[in-house]
Order: structure tokens, then sequence, then C-alpha cells
């Protein structure tokens, strides 16, 4: 069975560009490590034909910084089934006044974010490969 | 003669504001036709609610500011006629909430007497129906300034007036719509929260009304006219990055009739007075 | 004299070297150079993100690549007609060490750092001799 493809925004300008990051590596290195996959996005925007032929159709979760929402579109434009839709902003609506830190480092609380938007993700790549099952 | 609803309250059973929100919620539709929604069963189970919702003007009462009644009706694509919010209803009336689950004689008479507010046709309701909308551009046009690689849109229509806090007011007739300058989401980057202020409440010129906040900072909506608030843009609850998407479109934030604009605009600036203090603003800020 | 430098960076999540370009950019935006280099989010360069190609268009840009596929350098020549400078992060850090498997910020190590301050020093060496045009 094909693994997810989770692709995070490459957000340099921002934190929340640095959280999807983290919470992708975390899925697929870490939480779902068996059937789950990162490709990268710039690969996808400048529509290399190895990668777009291996996203075309598959199962994807994409994780944006922002509301720019450049993985999801792009997957979609790639021709990606997008099954989850993720924003490291919105994660922050549950942590009101809390500083994650900067594009190039999280603090603690970040950490902590990342780590609950990685579970969310992981438990969302599960739901998709016992759908495809 | 009472209104006829259908109530939307919050469930919170945890908290004195909850408790209150049902018991306002329950006197309402004790006293007239107003009907029930349950929170709880509609989230899992919509189809009992639909023609209700769709028969009766929805009436949203949220206990505090977590507005779970409110993001309820946004999920469902409901359209709310009135909302209220326990806290600030509170807040607004001197009275301090208890921190038990049982309602206080006070409570219980508060509940009271916001229940009865509500149920009566009001002479503001009335107003509201009657007046005229407000006439926005179909179509606006933009000045920009760039610095670095941001773009500061400036809309150069007629009827634009802004604040030296960033604030704008398209003015038409005697009724003014609400927003913040392309300046202020640049400055605070994604916006995340939007706490809106009353409608109904009454707000002077250079009053705090409402605020958004960022991962960066909190920013206080100084108005820049005086005014009886007539609408809040209630999408901003769930999606405020369309103050960033669209600050002066999408991104309106409230609207309001007019008390003393033939005053207030003596302190406001149109486009070309703007122009240079935003100017000003971007090259002494790094965004 | 240009007043600015934009870099596009790519921040590659398959590869160490995208992981250190990120760090290394933003290194220099904040620490090295602040006030005189802009970074420009890939991503919505590619997706039609219209500040950061009319930066591109105004300003001369450094393309800093972690890998052969060059997303950076040919995105910034398609969408802004030429690039005034690149680096290809395996020049200076080597093949081996740019194509290894990404790594989270919580798992960097002195010798990553000490690796993505080589490609920050490159990249303000480009930067220098572009504002002493």
């Amino acid at each position: 069975m094909s693994k997810v493809i989770v692709v995070p925004c490459s957000g340099i300008g921002k934190v929340y560009g640095l959280m999807a990051r983290e919470a992708a590596l975390a899925v697929t290195d870490h939480l779902a490590k068996e059937t789950s996959e990162t490709i990268c996005l710039a690969h996808i925007v400048t529509g290399d034909e190895e990668v777009t032929g291996k996203v075309c159709g598959q199962s994807c979760i994409s994780i944006d910084g922002c509301a720019s929402l450049c993985s999801f579109h792009s997957l979609e434009a790639a021709g990606g089934i997008v099954k989850g839709k993720f924003r490291s902003v919105d994660e922050m609506r549950f942590h009101r006044g809390a500083n994650p830190g900067t594009g190039s480092d999280l603090t603690e609380v970040g950490w902590q974010i990342t780590d609950e938007l990685a579970a969310k993700i992981a438990v969302k790549v599960d739901e998709i490969q016992k759908e495809a099952k | 003669m009472t209104r006829s609803f259908a109530v939307l309250p919050c469930n919170g059973l945890d908290k004195s504001a909850g408790c209150i929100a049902r018991e306002v919620a329950l006197q309402i539709c004790e006293a007239g036709e107003s009907e029930l929604i349950c929170p709880v069963f509609y989230r899992l189970a919509e189809a009992k609610y639909t023609k209700l919702a769709e028969e009766k003007s929805l009436l949203v009462i949220d206990g505090c500011a977590t507005r779970c009644a409110s993001k309820l009706a946004a999920e469902k694509g409901l359209k709310i006629s009135e909302k209220i919010n326990i806290s600030e209803e509170a807040k607004a009336n001197g009275l301090a909430l208890s921190d038990g689950l049982r309602l206080s004689a006070a409570e219980v008479e508060f509940a009271r007497q916001l229940a009865e507010r509500i149920g009566q046709e009001t002479k503001t309701a009335q107003q509201a129906v009657t007046e005229e909308k407000l006439k926005f551009p179909a179509e606006l046009h933009f000045q920009t300034y760039a610095k670095d690689k941001f773009l500061f849109k400036i809309p150069d229509n007629a009827g634009f007036y802004f604040n030296e806090n960033d604030v704008w007011a398209y003015v038409s007739g005697k009724k003014a719509r609400i927003g913040v300058t392309d300046f202020v989401q640049h400055s605070l980057s994604d916006i995340i929260y939007f706490t809106p202020p009353v409608v109904g409440s009454e707000v002077e010129q250079f009053e705090e009304t409402g605020n958004i906040e960022s991962g960066k900072a909190v920013f206080e909506i100084i108005s820049p006219v005086s005014g009886v608030i007539t609408a809040v843009n209630e999408t901003l609850i769930d999606t405020p990055e369309l103050i960033n998407q669209s600050p002066y479109e999408k991104g309106w934030i409230l609207e309001m009739t007019l008390t003393a604009f033939s005053d207030d605009r003596d302190l406001l600036h149109e486009f070309a007075g703007y122009y240079p203090v935003l100017k000003r603003k971007v090259d002494e800020f790094h965004v | 004299m240009a007043e600015k430098v934009g870099v596009l960076a790519c921040s590659g999540e398959e590869y160490l070297g995208g992981t250190l370009s990120r760090l290394a950019v933003r290194h220099v935006m904040n620490k090295l150079r602040p006030g005189r280099v802009s970074t420009l989010c890939l991503p919505l360069y590619i997706a039609g993100g219209e500040e950061e190609r009319e930066f591109a268009k105004k300003y001369p840009c450094i393309a800093v690549d972690a890998c052969s596929k060059s997303c950076a350098k040919r995105a910034t020549i398609k969408y802004s007609g030429a690039v005034r400078d690149v680096l290809v992060v395996s020049d200076v850090i080597g093949e081996e060490a740019a194509s290894c498997r990404t790594v989270s910020a919580r798992d960097l190590k002195p010798e990553h750092y000490a690796m993505m301050e080589k490609i920050a020093d490159a990249i303000c060496l480009k930067v220098d001799a572009i504002l002493a045009e």
C-alpha cells in the first residue's frame, strides 16, 4: 500500500513555516514512519515530472504555515488527493498568548504546539490508511 | 410583541456563564414561540434542526470568549441574526459571575432580564430593519507604497477616511464601515483572533472597539468615528485571516450608524493626508 | 549601488542541504547582514506571490539551492528574468553532507551549525559583492 504523502510548506519567513516543517518530520520520521513520507514542496511547485508523477492520484496531507496554503494548492494542482489539510497557524488558537519562536528556532511551547499538530496529522495518516484498506 | 427565534446556546456546563446561557435560552423559549437547538445533538445529527434553522431567525448565546455556539453556527453555515455573549453582558451590567455551577439569585434575575430584553421588539431592532444598507463601492482603486518586498495598499476612493491609528472608515450617508489598513495587517502578520465589539453599543471617536491579535501583538481597533454599532463581520471570528488577505473588502470589521461625523471628520485624513502618514510609518518600522 | 539583495533559497525537506540553507539564509538576514537582505518564500514566489515577484524584479537576487534540481535558480530566472548569483550548497559543504537525509531542528548538532555558518558566510560574500557594485 502506498504511503500517505505529507507535504509541509517551506515558509522561510515565519515561525509557522518552521512548525509545519517540523510537524511533517515528526510524522514521517517517528509517529507514522512506515505509513507516510514527505516530498519537497519546491519540486512540486516547479513541476518536476518525477515528483508530480508520484503525487498524482495519491492520498496526501498538506501542512501549511498560513492562509496562503501553498502546499495545499500545489498538491491539488499536481493532482494529489488532499485528504488532510492542516495549518500550523490554526494550532495557535488553542494557545492564546503563547510565543512559539521564530522562523529559525522554536521555543519550548512552540515545540509543544508542533508536537500536538504532529499527533493530529499522524491520526489522520492512520485514518487514511484504514480507509484505503 | 415577542420575537421568535431558533435559539442556539453554548453548552458550557463547567462555568456559570454557560449555565446562564442555558437559562436565558430556556426563558426565551418558554416566553414565546422560540425553539431550542441542542448544540451537542446538532453537532452529531443536524437533520433534526435543519428545518428550524431555515424557518426562524437564529439567536446565538455564547457563554464566554471561546464562543462555542457562534463557532458551531459558522461550522453549519448558519446565518446568525442576533447574538449575545453572557460574560460580556455580565461585565457591561456590573454583575460578577459566581464560581459555582448553581445560579445565584442575582444570576437568575440577570438571565430573566436578558431574556426579556431579547424577546421584545426594540426600537433599535426596528431601526436596523428599516435603515438603508451601507453602499460600499463595487470596486476599490488603490495606490501603493513599496518597502522591500512589502506592498502597502491604500484605497483612494472618495468616502474613505483614516485615523492615525491606521483604522479606516468608509462613510456613506449616515452609515460607516470600519476596518484596519494594509499597514496593520502587514505589521501583525497572520491574524489569529478577532474579539468583536458588541452590536448595539455606542462608541465615541478614538474609543477602543474590539481587537485583533496575531502571534506578534494585540491590536486595539481605535474607532475613527462615533456611532452605534449595527453589524460586525461574523466571518472574522473563524477566519480572521481575511483581514490579512483583504483588509478593505472581505476583512471589514464592523458597521455603525454615525452620530457625530461632521465633528469627527475634522480629526480624520482622507487619502491625500493619510498617504504620507503611512509612508513615514512604513519607513520607520521594519515589518 | 544596490540597497538590498533578495535571497531565494530552497528549504527542501528531503535533504540536509535544504534544512541548512534555510537556516543560513535566515542567519544572514537576521544577524550577519540585517537590513540588507530580504528572503523570498520560494513556494509563494512560484505560486504567484505578487510582492515576492515584484521585489525580485526590482532588486538583485541570489538563488541558494541544496540539490541539482536547482528549484530556486530556475524559479528566479523564470519569474524575474535573471538571477544575479547562485550558490549551490553542495559546493560549500560537500555533496555527501548536502544530500544526507534532512534533520529536525531538535536534532541539529554543532557540526550542523558549523556547516550552516559556512553556507551563511558564502552567501554573505555574494551579498557583499552585489551591494558593492
